[in-house]
């Protein structure tokens, strides 16, 4: 087994106090857009609008087949823990809109 | 590992609903889509689409970005290259970072509480390089039988990379631990939309905080920090889940009371015992160090092989938080060693192995790998199921056809 860590040289030895070898440059990114795809049906307006602005449909989209009690548990924690903005009436349009997507697919998630 | 067979979207026209999601996630046409073998799926997820800096990926999720590393590029070598590792956020992150302005802020339980600049931080110890394999707590979470929600991750969301910094101690020095001190806690920029939403602050015991080898680090490979990976400067834990990881570190915290935050008082825990699906209410522990995984890269589940051709599995395997001591190969009525070759990046670095099937065997069905670490650990025969899909290290089996 090798030595855990290599230990690098740690400061040169150059005549100004503390020089850092590291050079940092300002960095930037851009990332992809993110389409607001979801497959057509009822509610999918107001998942759109409640649903997209903390992350992508895929989120939602790539969840085993979950109950429509279930998809109301994750409705209600994305509310209450991560303070979702969600409009109450829209509720039951959200979950309604999610649990019928998943309806061709055979998934299955039990809590 | 999990069926890595790849489609054209063009060829899903009416693909069953199980692609439905990966093929709404992936609007541009002509995408390639991968299946991740999730049970009862959606299990196919497209390969795009392309982000800066990384090669092809299976894009999980575009925003904020969750991008797994394909097995097969897994298995390539010890080190990942960067283009290939997996990136995990769970809050949007800035875009851009000024380096001039960029200070770490030092307080909670210290003697005297410092903002420190990236100067600062690089001159604050000794360089230390350590390689280590940074896995996602959920790793493999969409192979959960029950499944459980969450980000639905075949096996790829893990690496080994070669992380520089210095010391998080030395860091830490600079402020000075006031007595008393239980856990050091860390932040980033990911900071929540919302007002009154959990910010992703993660801490470590004392002692772990201490150790020789926990950094704040701003190399990976060589290189900087991607941004995607956290520039300028991200906590390395080796031998721990990735969740403590921290990157674009701004806040270093000493507590010194127990961490109540969300992230670690509530999340990111799972069962303390073993439990049965339906059970609730059960007493949770944290999770933080990594069990021994092993996986097979060379051969997906489902390739046929041909009879009496001499046939060499090869894969990548981990000890964990300690060691890898060995490697073996798992099948119907038959065990045989593994053989770790390649570099030997030290004890927190993936390991890669290769086996050879003697001729004149009968069935390759439900083989797999199992690792083993010098402490004793060993992968288990069945899923230590638990309902958020954490530190999943079953055996993973194939079945291969000889033809
Ligand atoms: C205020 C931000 C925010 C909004 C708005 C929001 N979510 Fe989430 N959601 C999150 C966060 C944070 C996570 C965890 C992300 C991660 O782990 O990367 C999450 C995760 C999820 C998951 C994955 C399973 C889980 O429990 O982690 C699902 C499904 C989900 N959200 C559905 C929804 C639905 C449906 C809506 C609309 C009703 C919604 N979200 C609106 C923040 C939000």
């Amino acid at each position: 087994m090798r030595a855990l860590i290599l230990i690098l040289p740690a400061l040169v030895l150059t005549g100004c106090e503390r020089a850092p070898m590291v050079i940092f440059a300002d960095s930037s990114i851009t990332l992809p857009d993110d389409p607001l795809d979801l497959p057509p049906g009822a509610g999918v307006d107001a998942v759109i609008a409640n649903c997209t602005a903390c992350h992508s449909p895929s989120t939602m989209l790539q969840q085993p087949r979950l109950s429509r009690e279930q998809w109301l548990a994750t409705v209600t924690k994305m509310r209450e823990v991560y303070k979702a903005p969600i409009n109450e009436p829209d509720i039951p349009l959200i979950v309604d809109y999610l649990a019928a997507v998943q309806q061709g697919t055979e998934g299955q998630a039990e809590r | 590992m999990s069926k890595a067979r790849f489609t054209r979207r063009a060829l899903l026209a009416g693909a069953g609903a199980g692609g439905l999601g990966a093929a709404f996630a992936a609007p541009l046409l002509g995408e390639k889509l991968i299946d991740l073998g999730l049970p009862g799926g959606p299990s196919l997820r497209p390969l795009g689409p392309a982000f800066p800096g990384k090669g092809e990926m299976i894009v999980q999720r575009i925003r904020p970005p969750l991008l797994e590393t394909p097995l097969k590029a897994l298995g390539e070598s010890v080190i990942t290259p960067t283009e290939r590792f997996f990136v995990r956020w769970n809050w949007d992150f800035p875009t851009a970072i000024n380096v001039a302005n960029y200070r770490v802020a030092v307080g909670g339980a210290v003697r005297q509480p410092v903002e420190l600049t990236l100067d600062e931080i690089v001159s604050a110890g000794e360089h230390v390089e350590v390689v280590a394999v940074n896995q996602c707590a959920g790793n493999g979470r969409g192979l959960s039988t029950p499944r459980v929600t969450g980000t639905q991750w075949g096996n790829g969301a893990m690496g080994c990379a070669r992380w520089t910094g210095v010391r998080l101690k030395d860091v830490l020095a600079k402020a000075g631990i006031a007595p008393g001190a239980k856990r050091v806690r860390f932040a980033g920029l990911d900071v929540p939309p919302m007002e009154g939403a959990p910010q992703f602050i993660k801490s470590v015991p004392i002692d772990i905080a201490l150790r020789d080898d926990v950094l704040v680090a701003w190399g990976m490979n060589g290189e900087p920090l991607p941004m995607m990976h956290g520039f300028p400067l991200r906590i390395v834990v080796p031998g721990w889940f990735s969740t403590y990881w921290v990157k674009m570190l701004a806040t270093i915290e000493v507590l010194s009371g127990e961490d109540d935050g969300y992230y670690v008082a509530k999340s990111y825990r799972m069962p303390a015992q073993p439990i049965t699906p339906d059970e609730k209410d059960f007493p949770t522990v944290s999770i933080t160090a990594m069990p021994p995984r092993a996986l097979i890269t060379s051969h997906a589940d489902g390739e046929t092989v041909r009879r009496g051709a001499p046939l060499t599995l090869r894969g990548i395997a981990l000890g964990g938080d300690a060691a890898l001591a060995r490697v073996d190969l798992v099948g119907e009525g038959f065990e045989l060693p593994c053989t770790l070759v390649g570099p030997d990046e030290g004890p927190y670095a993936l390991r890669l192995w290769e086996v050879t099937i003697p001729e004149g065997t009968q069935s390759l069905a439900n083989i797999g790998v199992r690792a083993a670490n010098v402490r004793g650990a060993v992968q288990p025969d069945t899923l230590f199921w638990n309902p958020s899909g954490y530190a999943r290290n079953v055996i993973e089996r194939i079945t291969l056809r000889l033809a």
